[in-house]
C-alpha cells in the first residue's frame, strides 16, 4: 500500500518488514529517524527484536557483529563522523563475512561542522569490504534494503545502504510499502553460515598467520567477484514478488549520447530532467546512475558508457590531492577497456549545497566546450565571497 | 570461505605472562578513622549503616569505643574536618550516625557479641583470667579504661570521688547536650561487664600506698577538677563556673536572673554562659582573645550567640568591685599583636592603659582546670616513665606497682574522646605490661596505629580483621569520584534558640532510620572494601574470581589496571612486579 513517508521512515518500515532480530544504533544526525522508529517498534512490539542501546557508534557496530555471529539477522544504521568512529569494526565485520544490513545517510564531516549532504563519508570507506548500495528516492530506499539482507546472506558480506542526507532522509514521498507476506515471499528466515554455540563453544576472529591469512583475503574478494550474480539473482527474486528493479547501475537516455553524465543519490532525478530538457533542444545526453559503488560493475559500466564521446562525473565527495572519488573509480574502470572514453570530473554540492538543473546544464556544457579534461577536478558553483569573516589569510 | 575460527578455549593464552604491573586488594585507613582520637573504623561503620546493619555497626563502635550515644553527641568530631566527602560538596554526618546507632542501640538493648574481636585469643584470656586493676575516676577515661580492660579479661575496681559516675560527662556537661538517661545506659553496659564503681571514695594517697596488697596495677583519670585563679583583687567575689555546672547537674537549677559576666573562652565557658540563658540570666562572655580565637568548639560558639549569649572579645579582667547589689569588673583593653601561640591563636597585649567597666550581678570564672590534687599529677623527670601520646605509665617506686596517669592528666587535647583514648592506651599497655612486660609496649602499641596518627586500634590490638589494613591514608585525589552523585548532607532537628533558652531539653535531635541510611550511603567507605563488585565485573581477562573472597588468577591477570581505577573508594593497589 502506497504511503506517503520520509526517507528514513522508508529504511525503517524494511527493516521492520525484513524481520530483523537484533539491533544497535547510536543517534546522530540526520540519521536518527531510523532508529528512532525501529526502536518505537521494539518497544511497542510491532518488531520481536532486540535492540541494544550502546555509548557509541563503534560498540554499535561491535554489538551487531557479536549478535551476527550469533546467527541472526542484524541491522544498524549510522552517518559521517558515527561511521568514521565505526572504521575499525567495519573490517571486523566483513573479514568475519557476516551479512550485516546498516543504513548510512550521506553527511559532511567536520570541521566545520556541518550535517548535510556529502558523499565523502561512505566513500572513505570504499576498502573495508562492505558492498556499497546509493539510492535515488524513498521507494528505492526501502526496496535496496530489502534486496541488502538478500544480498548480504547469499554472500557473506555486509551491505551499506546510502541515501542523501535531508534530501532523501528527511523528504516525503509516496512510497509502497509491502504487505509482510509479500516480504516473506522474498526474504526467508536467516540461514547463518556461521553462528556461535554455547553447547559447543568455539571462537571466532582469532589470529590468523601468514601461512594462511592471504588465502582468507582472497576469500573475501572471491566473494566480492560474485557479488554482481548474486545481485541480479536477488533482483531477479524481488522483481518476481514486487515487480520492480533497479540494476547495478542504471542508463538513462545513454543509447545515442555523446556526453554521459554520471552521478549518485538523488542528484541523479534532478539530472534525468536536464537530460530530458537538453534532448528536447537536440542535444544527445544521458545519464548514467551510480548504484553500487562496491563491488565496482566496472564491465558493465564499460559496456552501458564506453561508446559516449565523453563521460561527466559529478561528485559531491572530495578525495584532496586526487580529485572526485566516483571519478577515479571510473577512470581506473575504464583503464583497460577497449573503448575509453575521457572521464570529465567535476565537484558541486559539498556540504548541502544546491545541485540544481543549472548546475548540471553548467557540467554539460563545460564537458561539450572542453576538448580534453582538466588534470585536476573542475569545483562548480564556488563563491569567492562566500564566508568572509572565516577567513583568516 | 575461511574465516578463522578455535575449538579451544582462550584460557590457552595465559595473559598474565605479559603483566609487569600487579593490582592487589590493599585495603587502607580513611582520614577520618585517622584524625579520629580513638581511631573508629568509620568508613566500615557507615558502610554498614548504609545497607542498614545497624547491629553491626554499633558494634565496630564498641570494637574501639564504649559512648557511641555520648560520643556521638560531645565528640567535637575531628573526623568530619578531613573527610574526603567534603572536598566534592559537604563532609559526611558522622557524629549524627555515630548518635543515631548509639541511640538505637541503647532502645532496642543490643547486646555485645562474643567473641566481640572475632578473636580466639580473646576467649582464651576470658578462660585464663587476668590481673586485678584499681582505676581512679569514673570519667571518660576511667570508664574506658576499664571498659577495655575487662575486654582484655581483667578484673577492674573504679573509685570515684562523686556520688554518681560519669565525671565531666556527668557533672560538666549540660543536660541540653548530654541527657542523663543517655550516660547512664552506656555506663550500665560497663557494670553489666563486671566492673566494679565504689562512689564517694576517692582514690588517696593511702590507698596508693596500700593498693599493692589488692591490685596489680592503678588507672590515675581523675580529671581536672578545680578550677584556675584569676589572681586578681575581688576574685573572692567571683563563682567557680565548673561548680556551677556541677550544681546545675546537682539538680540546682533556681532562676536567679539579672546579668552576668563569665570569663573564658574555652567549652567549660561557653556550657556556662548557655546555662545561665536557660536559667532567666543575661550573659556575656569576656575574653582575652578575638572570638576566632576561643578555644570552644566553634559548633557551640556559634548556639551560644544565637541563644543570646554577648561576647566581648579581646577584654581582660583586672579587678572586681562592689558586692551583692551589683559588682563591677574592670576590664583591660588588649589588642593583638603579629605573634602567635603555639596553637596558632592570635597573642594579645594591653591595649596602653585603656580600661572599661561592666557592671553584672554575678561573675563566672572559666578560664582553666588542674587537678584536684597535686599528687595525682605525674611528676616530671622521673626514672620508670614511659610517656605515650595519651598517658604515662610510670613504676611507681612507692606503691611498687604501674600506675598510668590518663584522662585530662596527659591528653594532648582535653576532650572526652581524647580521654576515652587514654583509657584504651593505658588498657593496652597494662595488658602488655602484664604479658609481656613493660619494654614490650612502644613496639606493641605501636603495631596497633590507626594511619600516621596517634590513635590505637583495639581490633588491631587483638589481631582482627582489621589487623590487616594498610595505614596510608586515602587522598580524595585517589578516589573515583565518577561514582559518586552530589548528595545533600541531611540535618537533624534543631531546636530554635527560642526554644532552648527556656530549657535545658537536648537540643539537637536525631536523625530517622532513613535519614540515617541515606547520610551514610554518602559516604565513600575511602580506602575499603564494600563489595561493589567493579573490579570483577570490569575485568577483561575475567581474572577475577569469588572464593569466599575475590581473588585475582594471576595466570589472566595481565596487570592492565582497570580494577584499580574502578575501585570507586581505592581498595586496591597496583604495584611493580618484583624482577
Amino acid at each position: 500500500m502506497k504511503e506517503v513517508v520520509e526517507g528514513s521512515h522508508a529504511v525503517s518500515e524494511a527493516v521492520r518488514l525484513a524481520r530483523v532480530q537484533v539491533m544497535s544504533a547510536y543517534p546522530i544526525t540526520p540519521q536518527t529517524h531510523i532508529v528512532e522508529a525501529l526502536s518505537e517498534y521494539c518497544a511497542d512490539g510491532r518488531m520481536a527484536a532486540r535492540f541494544i542501546c550502546v555509548e557509541s557508534e563503534h560498540s554499535a557496530m561491535a554489538a551487531v557483529i557479536g549478535a551476527a555471529s550469533g546467527g541472526v539477522r542484524t541491522f544498524t544504521a549510522t552517518s559521517s563522523h558515527g561511521l568514521a568512529l565505526m572504521h575499525e569494526l567495519l573490517h571486523w565485520a566483513s573479514a568475519a563475512r557476516l551479512p550485516i544490513v546498516m543504513a548510512e545517510v550521506n553527511r559532511a564531516l567536520g570541521p566545520g561542522w556541518n550535517i548535510w549532504m556529502d558523499q565523502t563519508d561512505s566513500l572513505a570507506q570504499r576498502d573495508t569490504g562492505w558492498i556499497q548500495l546509493y539510492c535515488e528516492d524513498g521507494q528505492e530506499v526501502l526496496d535496496t534494503t530489502l534486496l541488502a539482507f538478500r544480498l548480504a546472506e547469499s554472500a557473506s558480506l555486509p551491505v551499506m545502504v546510502v541515501l542523501d542526507a535531508f534530501f532523501l532522509s528527511h523528504t516525503y514521498e509516496p512510497v509502497d510499502i509491502p504487505d509482510q507476506a509479500s516480504v516473506d515471499r522474498f526474504l526467508p528466515a536467516f540461514q547463518p553460515r556461521i553462528q556461535l554455540d554455547t553447547q559447543d563453544p568455539f571462537a571466532l576472529s582469532q589470529m590468523a598467520p601468514p601461512g594462511c591469512y592471504m588465502e582468507m583475503r582472497h576469500d573475501i574478494e572471491a566473494g566480492m567477484r560474485r557479488i554482481p550474480e548474486h545481485y541480479t539473482a536477488a533482483e531477479e527474486a524481488f522483481a518476481s514478488v514486487f515487480g520492480r528493479r533497479y540494476g547495478m547501475l542504471e542508463a538513462y537516455r545513454c543509447e545515442d549520447a555523446d556526453i554521459i553524465l554520471a552521478m549518485a543519490g538523488t542528484a541523479v532525478s534532478t539530472s534525468r530532467q536536464v537530460v530530458d530538457d537538453l534532448r528536447e533542444r537536440g542535444e544527445k545526453v544521458g545519464v548514467l546512475k551510480l548504484r553500487m559503488f562496491r563491488p565496482f560493475p566496472a564491465a558493465l559500466l564499460a559496456s552501458l558508457a564506453g561508446d559516449a564521446r565523453k563521460i561527466a562525473v559529478l561528485d559531491r565527495n572530495f578525495c584532496f590531492g586526487v580529485g572526485g572519488i566516483f571519478a577515479q573509480e571510473i577512470r581506473a574502470a575504464l583503464y583497460l577497456m577497449d573503448s575509453r572514453p575521457p572521464v570529465y570530473s567535476y565537484i558541486a554540492g559539498l556540504g548541502g549545497r544546491d545541485v540544481t538543473p543549472e548546475t548540471i546544464e553548467e557540467i554539460y556544457v563545460r564537458t561539450k566546450q572542453s576538448e580534453r579534461p582538466a588534470p585536476e577536478s573542475v569545483w562548480i558553483g564556488l563563491d569567492p565571497a562566500a564566508c568572509p569573516v572565516c577567513r583568516t589569510d | 570461505m575461511r574465516i578463522s575460527r578455535s575449538n579451544v578455549s582462550t584460557e590457552i593464552n595465559k595473559t598474565g605472562s605479559w603483566r609487569f604491573v600487579r593490582p592487589g586488594y590493599d585495603e587502607k585507613t580513611a582520614p577520618c578513622s585517622n584524625a579520629c582520637p580513638v581511631g573508629q573504623d568509620i568508613a566500615r561503620i557507615e558502610m554498614l549503616m548504609g545497607q542498614g546493619m545497624f547491629p553491626a555497626a554499633w558494634e565496630t563502635i564498641l570494637r574501639e569505643n564504649p559512648f557511641p550515644a555520648v560520643c556521638g553527641r560531645v565528640c567535637f568530631h575531628p573526623c568530619e574536618r578531613v573527610c574526603n566527602r567534603g572536598e566534592m560538596d559537604s563532609a559526611v554526618g558522622i557524629h549524627h550516625l555515630e548518635r543515631f546507632v548509639g541511640d538505637l542501640a541503647i532502645e532496642r538493648a543490643y547486646a555485645l557479641p562474643h567473641p566481640f574481636y572475632g578473636d580466639e585469643a580473646e576467649t582464651d584470656r576470658r578462660a585464663t583470667g587476668g590481673k586485678t586493676v584499681a582505676i581512679g575516676g569514673a570519667g571518660p577515661a576511667g570508664l574506658a579504661a576499664a571498659y577495655f580492660l575487662a575486654r582484655l579479661g581483667h578484673t577492674c575496681d573504679i573509685y570515684e570521688a562523686d556520688s554518681e559516675p560519669g565525671g565531666v560527662l556527668r557533672w560538666g556537661i549540660p543536660w541540653y547536650r548530654l541527657p542523663e538517661d543517655v550516660l547512664k545506659a552506656e555506663i550500665s553496659r560497663i557494670v553489666d561487664m563486671g566492673v566494679k564503681i565504689y562512689c564517694q571514695k576517692p582514690i588517696t594517697r593511702d590507698f596508693m600506698a596500700r593498693a599493692r596488697e589488692q591490685y596489680d596495677a592503678v588507672f590515675l583519670g581523675c580529671g581536672y577538677g578545680r578550677s584556675l585563679p584569676l589572681w586578681i583583687p575581688g576574685e573572692e567575689k567571683v563563682l567557680n563556673g565548673l561548680a556551677y555546672l556541677h550544681d546545675i547537674r546537682g539538680g540546682d537549677n533556681t532562676c536567679t536572673g539579672g546579668r552576668a559576666a563569665v570569663i573564658g573562652g574555652g567549652n567549660t565557658a561557653i556550657d556556662v554562659a548557655r546555662s545561665l540563658t536557660r536559667l532567666g540570666v543575661e550573659p556575656i562572655l569576656v575574653y582575652r582573645r578575638r572570638r576566632q580565637d576561643m578555644p570552644a568548639f566553634d559548633h557551640e560558639v556559634e548556639m551560644a550567640l544565637a541563644e543570646g549569649v554577648q561576647l566581648m572579645p579581646l577584654v581582660a579582667p583586672v579587678r572586681i568591685d562592689g558586692g551583692d547589689g551589683g559588682m563591677v569588673l574592670t576590664l583591660q583593653r588588649m589588642r593583638t599583636t603579629r605573634m602567635e601561640t603555639a596553637g596558632g591563636r592570635c597573642r594579645v597585649e594591653p591595649d596602653g592603659d585603656r580600661t572599661e567597666t561592666l557592671m553584672v550581678d554575678q561573675v563566672y570564672s572559666a578560664i582553666g582546670a588542674e587537678p584536684g590534687e597535686n599528687w595525682l599529677f605525674p611528676p616530671e623527670h622521673q626514672p620508670g616513665q614511659l610517656r605515650m601520646s595519651h598517658c604515662i605509665l610510670w613504676e611507681h617506686p612507692d606503691a611498687r606497682l604501674p600506675v598510668v596517669f590518663g584522662g585530662d592528666l596527659t591528653t594532648p587535647v582535653k576532650s572526652v574522646t581524647d580521654a576515652v583514648a587514654s583509657g584504651k592506651q593505658a588498657a593496652m599497655a597494662l595488658d602488655t605490661r602484664f604479658r609481656h612486660g613493660g619494654k614490650a609496649i612502644p613496639e606493641r602499641l605501636g603495631a596497633c596505629r590507626v594511619g600516621d596518627g596517634t590513635a590505637l586500634s583495639m581490633e588491631i590490638y587483638l589481631s582482627g580483621r582489621r589487623k590487616t589494613r594498610n595505614p596510608a591514608i586515602v587522598p580524595f585525589s585517589a578516589l573515583n569520584t565518577d561514582y559518586f552523585a552530589p548528595a545533600e548532607r541531611q540535618a537533624p532537628p534543631v531546636l530554635s534558640p527560642e526554644t532552648r533558652c527556656g530549657s535545658f531539653e537536648e537540643v539537637e535531635g536525631a536523625y530517622g532510620r532513613d535519614a540515617a541510611v541515606q547520610e551514610a550511603s554518602r559516604c565513600f567507605n575511602c580506602g575499603i572494601c564494600n563489595d561493589c563488585d567493579n573490579c570483577r565485573l570490569f575485568c577483561p581477562e575475567v581474572a577475577i574470581y569469588i572464593d569466599g573472597t575475590r581473588c585475582i588468577n594471576l595466570d589472566y591477570c595481565k596487570g592492565c589496571g582497570i580494577c584499580v581505577v574502578e575501585c570507586p573508594r581505592n581498595a586496591m593497589t597496583l604495584e611493580e612486579e618484583a624482577s
